[in-house]
């Protein structure tokens, strides 16, 4: 029987915005419950003959498998190409196969004995998708020690891939006694009772989720942290124990050289909630053995490299997991450490061809990766409720994410005089969320500093209390970032209504948060919402003057980030207004 | 509260027997202590000193220990070095707890003999402190116990006196009690797997195998310091008793509580390091060492012991046996030095094997080659217990054979070695006779150096 079908949003939205020369794609999905589930999806470019998925494959969460193609036409015939892709499919005996037309009509066709029968399909929503599943995040650091040779790291590698695939690991969910076992132990899980599913556990391990706190999470990414532990000892009644006591052999050799490094194995999985936990184990060995592909891809690559292979040039493989907006899966990446994201552009313009994303803008630098606790309040507004759909309404708003600095935080009274500097680290860091850059966000000293050095303030300024505007905020951001930007000088606060189609262009074509000060105050502007017809226009402010704790539902209840009508200017005072411009990059 | 110490019966029997030949005997104390009770496991008398022609094997008897000395006559080192070697015999968790005396005087009030049992103590204390990875010295107290037996009255004492504290050194009362029946122990098995190739700098000058077991040792240590242990292949709480978790298991129905425990199976995990630099490190190596093979361990605990307690005797049990394994390979090495005259070197450290002491048992080590019946000499000359070669336990752990570590070289990696130890041992005849040959005709050379230079001048000076 085939197994019901469900797709994501997302690959919904990605596919009706699609506009590609390419015909066929490649599809990934995952099984719940004889459900398949098409998480994701790829453009396959044949080139090299290199089968393009099965490297992508490795960048997924385990779990997402290739599930079936996508064929960018009319009819159902499939050449030679693509019928190797469908026998690469594992995880369904029923490879899926979706065409759609020009006009992104979407028809889903399953293959059961080599004939294609059309199947309905539901669309699982974004919420629902965060909500029912779990991402299970395993941590740990491999001591690898090789020779400096390819050979060298691809044995000692699949030396340590056959160890965890063996059974002789156990998983254990961090911060509780629960340990996952494999086959080879009697007991599957200890710590917890068997029967518990993987839900079960985030809750036990979160139980301090109040309802209030439920309510302004939405879309929220749940991750089990998990670590390795290695089996050290032989099962006693092991019919295939040998009991040769320890000895050591010495040999010596022709001088080689060696690497030592710690190899940080991180990597992801994708969940449902009702995964029983015993079910777990075979999942994150999964993991662990793609991560381990993935690091090796990034060591081989480089000792394959003229004067690496020799020399001490080798660095380190650094991971990093990016949840792009459009995609609502994970991609891993790993690079080399300290190999500048801008000398790595040709890989990453790859993935953005291959996952038709925008090739406009940073998605895969270091900066862009998922970082689950900044430290500071990430994109509040989007706890805010919805805007009701209404008739020519362009709703703007700043694409991508920013942390929320305000008044008295990181310890420094900055109450009264701070708050451009604050609107200013909002949109610095909004740039690092980005990619654009991996410089730390500054302090108050830092951008004074900046200041003086360019000459635009005397050096009694450095340590002041004195206000900064738009225009030295568009200076620092030039300095410190490269970014240009574009400064409007609005005569009055109900002259800025003025200027709302521009600010809805922005939010378009930029995205960055806006800074904008007049009389006394600065604010920092991260949405637009204008009636084309009434001219009617609200803002979605950023206030830098709250004083409080870092508690989204204080900010969102009080006002302090929320919707304002255009009479929250002062009618008579100028202000000025610093819109930072992108430009176009990957 | 008095310290109350537990003595298998057969204790008072084994220090009667001396007593009643009215000889000054000493030996060790061994026994483990546990929250819950402080058990004794066996009474070992200190060897004769003068043992250059005992001929132990054949007619050694406890009639022939006549001994002139007293207690002042003792040497304190020669007690210490039983003390040391009895230790590599106990498994985790278990110790030597003081010293037992037989003798005619009153140790405790003759100020000149207590001394001297201070100082024996102390110096016991010392020495087994000397090699942190033997675990020679019960960790959590430094009381130990003096247990003594008037020839002449068969009264018992027992006092206990603090060792490794200078001065002030307080007495107390211990109660010394004998069990009617055989203390019954709970054993914890569990084989501790080494299977490490790393590689080293060998240079020219060689490589020391102490080093090289040192460095081992203290990785080892550490490692198995961190580890997660589960015992049946569940996480226990460590204040759980022993005993409890056989209860738990046991289904309601079945009566026998008396049943014999099961020997209980040990797992231990270990977690990796994250607190290695976080750089690529970059070496010239020559050459590689790979440590492998297991360490059987079997410990035995008082059945209400505590799972940490347990734990913590499992652990010790392993890195005390590596220890013990690695001091005595080393003992018996004429050259220290591994490499470069060879390129292959294989070290075998002795093996374990189990002996049985009472209710327990013990632990002896054998060299490769040598039979169990060199473990009883090992019983009989530092436990004080004749034991027959059928109840040495022999299989725990199995001699290392070379072929098997050609194989397993083979197996773990297919780097090119230089030689293989055919090869090697062929290369080395080879060059062997080269080397012999060349010595010898540069001494012809030397030898009649005159005569071919008188030759040779001759030659030169006619044409």
């Amino acid at each position: 029987m085939s197994p019901r079908l469900k797709i994501s949003k997302y690959v919904i939205e990605r596919l009706s915005k699609i506009d590609t020369n390419e015909i066929t794609g490649c599809l990934y999905g995952l099984m719940y419950d004889s459900t398949l589930l098409v998480v994701g999806m790829s453009l396959e470019f044949f080139e090299n003959e290199k089968k393009t998925y099965r490297q992508l494959l490795l960048s997924l969460p385990a779990e997402i498998e290739l599930c079936g193609i996508i064929r960018f036409t009319k009819s159902l015939c499939v050449e030679s190409k693509a019928k190797e892709i469908l026998q690469d499919v594992d995880i369904t005996d029923n490879p899926l196969f979706i065409i759609i037309n020009e006009d992104k009509k979407i028809k889903a066709h399953f293959l059961v004995h080599d004939k294609f029968e059309e199947t309905s399909y539901d669309i699982l929503p974004a919420e629902e998708l965060w909500k029912q599943f779990i991402h299970v995040r395993l941590n740990t650091i491999l001591p690898l020690t090789c020779e400096a040779t390819i050979p060298g790291v691809k044995n000692v590698l699949q030396t340590k891939r056959k160890k965890i695939a063996s059974g002789e690991v156990s998983f254990q969910i961090d911060g509780t006694a629960v340990y996952l076992f494999g086959i080879a132990s009697d007991v599957g899980v200890t710590g917890t009772s068997m029967e518990n599913n993987v839900g079960d556990l985030i809750d036990s391990i979160t139980p301090e989720q109040s309802s209030k706190k439920k309510k302004y999470n939405l879309n929220k990414v749940e991750i089990v942290p998990v670590s390795l532990v290695m089996k050290a000892t032989k099962d006693i009644l092991s019919d295939k124990l040998v009991k040769t006591a320890v000895k050591m052999m010495t040999t010596q050799r022709k001088p080689a050289f060696c690497i030592s490094m710690p190899l940080r194995v991180d990597t992801l999985a994708m969940v449902h909630r009702n995964t029983k936990l015993s079910e777990l184990y075979t999942v994150l060995v999964e993991a662990a053995c793609r991560s381990l592909k993935l690091l090796e891809t990034v060591l081989l690559e480089q000792l394959g490299q003229e004067g690496i292979g020799d020399g001490a040039g080798l660095r380190l493989p650094e991971t990093f997991h990016f949840l792009p907006q459009e995609l609502g899966h994970f991609i891993t990446r790993v690079v080399p450490k300290s190999i500048p994201d801008e000398s790595m552009e040709k890989e990453r313009r790859l993935i953005h061809e291959q996952l038709c994303l925008p090739l406009d803008r940073p998605i895969f630098r270091r900066g862009n990766a998922f970082c689950n606790n900044p430290g500071k309040l990430v994109n509040i507004h989007e706890a805010l409720p919805p805007l009701p759909v209404k008739q020519d309404t362009t709703v703007a708003l700043v694409r991508g994410k920013y942390t929320y600095h305000h008044y008295m935080q990181d310890n420094f009274n900055d109450d009264g005089w701070g708050c451009a500097y604050r609107s200013m680290q909002t949109i610095f860091s909004w740039f690092r969320f980005q990619g654009y850059t991996t410089v730390e966000i500054p302090t108050h000293r830092d951008i004074q500093q900046c200041l003086v050095n360019i000459g635009d303030k005397p050096s009694s300024f450095l340590g002041s209390k004195q206000w900064i505007g738009s225009t030295e905020v568009m200076f620092c951001l030039e300095t410190l970032l490269g970014v240009q930007s574009r400064i409007i000088f609005a005569n009055s606060g109900s002259e800025l209504v003025n200027y709302t189609p521009e600010l809805v262009h922005h939010f378009q074509k930029h995205g960055s948060p806006i800074m904008i000060g007049g009389g006394v105050l600065a604010h920092t502007i991260i949405g637009v919402e204008y009636n084309s017809v009434t001219n009617d226009t609200r803002y979605l402010i950023l206030d830098p003057h709250y004083t409080g704790a870092d508690d989204i539902s204080v900010v969102i209840s009080k006002g302090w980030c929320g919707w304002k009508n255009s009479d929250f200017w002062n009618k008579t005072a100028h202000y000025n207004l610093c819109l930072p411009q992108t430009k176009p990059v990957i | 509260m008095v310290r109350t110490v537990y003595s298998p019966e057969y204790c008072l029997q084994y220090l009667e027997q001396y007593a009643s030949q009215e000889s000054f005997v000493l030996g060790l104390i061994l026994g483990q202590i546990t929250d819950a009770r402080e058990n004794i496991i066996h009474l070992a008398r200190t060897p004769e000193e003068k043992s250059t022609d005992t001929g132990s094997e054949s007619s050694y008897t406890s009639e022939k220990t006549e001994c002139v000395r007293n207690l002042l006559g003792v040497s304190e080192a020669w007690v210490a070095d039983h003390a040391k070697h009895v230790t590599r015999m106990l498994p985790g968790g278990m110790f030597v707890q003081g010293i037992f005396i037989t003798s005619d005087e009153d140790v405790f009030e003759d100020p000149n003999h207590f001394s001297k049992i201070k100082t024996i103590l102390n110096f016991t204390h010392k020495i087994l402190s000397s090699n942190p990875h033997m675990f020679g010295n019960y960790p959590h107290s430094n009381e130990r116990l003096i247990l003594h037996m008037s020839t002449s009255t068969k009264v018992l004492t027992c006092k206990s006196m603090e060792v490794g504290s200078g001065k002030t050194t307080s007495i107390k009362p211990v109660e010394w009690k004998f069990l009617p029946k055989p203390q019954q122990w709970q054993r914890l098995d569990c084989y501790y797997e080494f299977d490490d190739i790393y590689p080293i700098i060998v240079k020219k000058s060689g490589i020391s195998v102490k080093q090289q077991f040192q460095q081992i040792l203290e990785a080892a240590h550490k490692t198995i310091q961190s580890s997660v242990m589960f015992i049946d292949g569940e996480l226990k709480d460590g204040s759980d008793a022993l005993e409890q978790l056989i209860k738990k298991k046991r289904p309601k129905n079945s009566t026998k509580a008396q049943d014999v425990p099961k020997s209980m199976h040990v797992s231990l995990f270990v977690p990796f390091e994250s607190s290695l630099p976080e750089t690529v490190e970059y070496l010239e190596c020559d050459g590689s060492i790979h440590f492998s093979g297991v360490v059987s361990s079997s410990v035995f605990m008082y059945p209400k012991a505590t799972v940490s307690e347990a734990i913590a005797a499992v652990k010790q049990d392993i890195i005390r046996s590596l220890a013990s394994r690695f001091t005595m390979h080393c003992d018996a090495l004429i050259d220290d030095n591994l490499l470069p005259e060879e390129k292959v070197c294989f070290n075998e450290p002795p093996r374990r094997v189990l002996v049985p002491v009472g209710a327990l048992y013990l632990c002896d080590y054998l060299f490769p080659g040598e039979a169990p019946a060199e473990a009883l000499l090992s019983v009989k000359e530092l436990l004080d217990l004749q034991i027959t070669e059928n109840d040495v336990v022999c299989d725990v752990e199995t001699p290392a054979d070379t072929s098997e570590f050609d194989a397993l070289d083979r197996d773990a990696s297919s780097e090119e070695l230089l030689a293989t130890p055919q090869e090697a041992s062929q290369f080395m005849y080879i060059t062997g006779i080269c080397f012999a040959m060349f010595v010898l005709i540069v001494s012809i050379l030397i030898h009649y150096y005159d005569a071919i230079a008188q030759f040779m001048g001759k030659l030169l000076t006619r044409s």
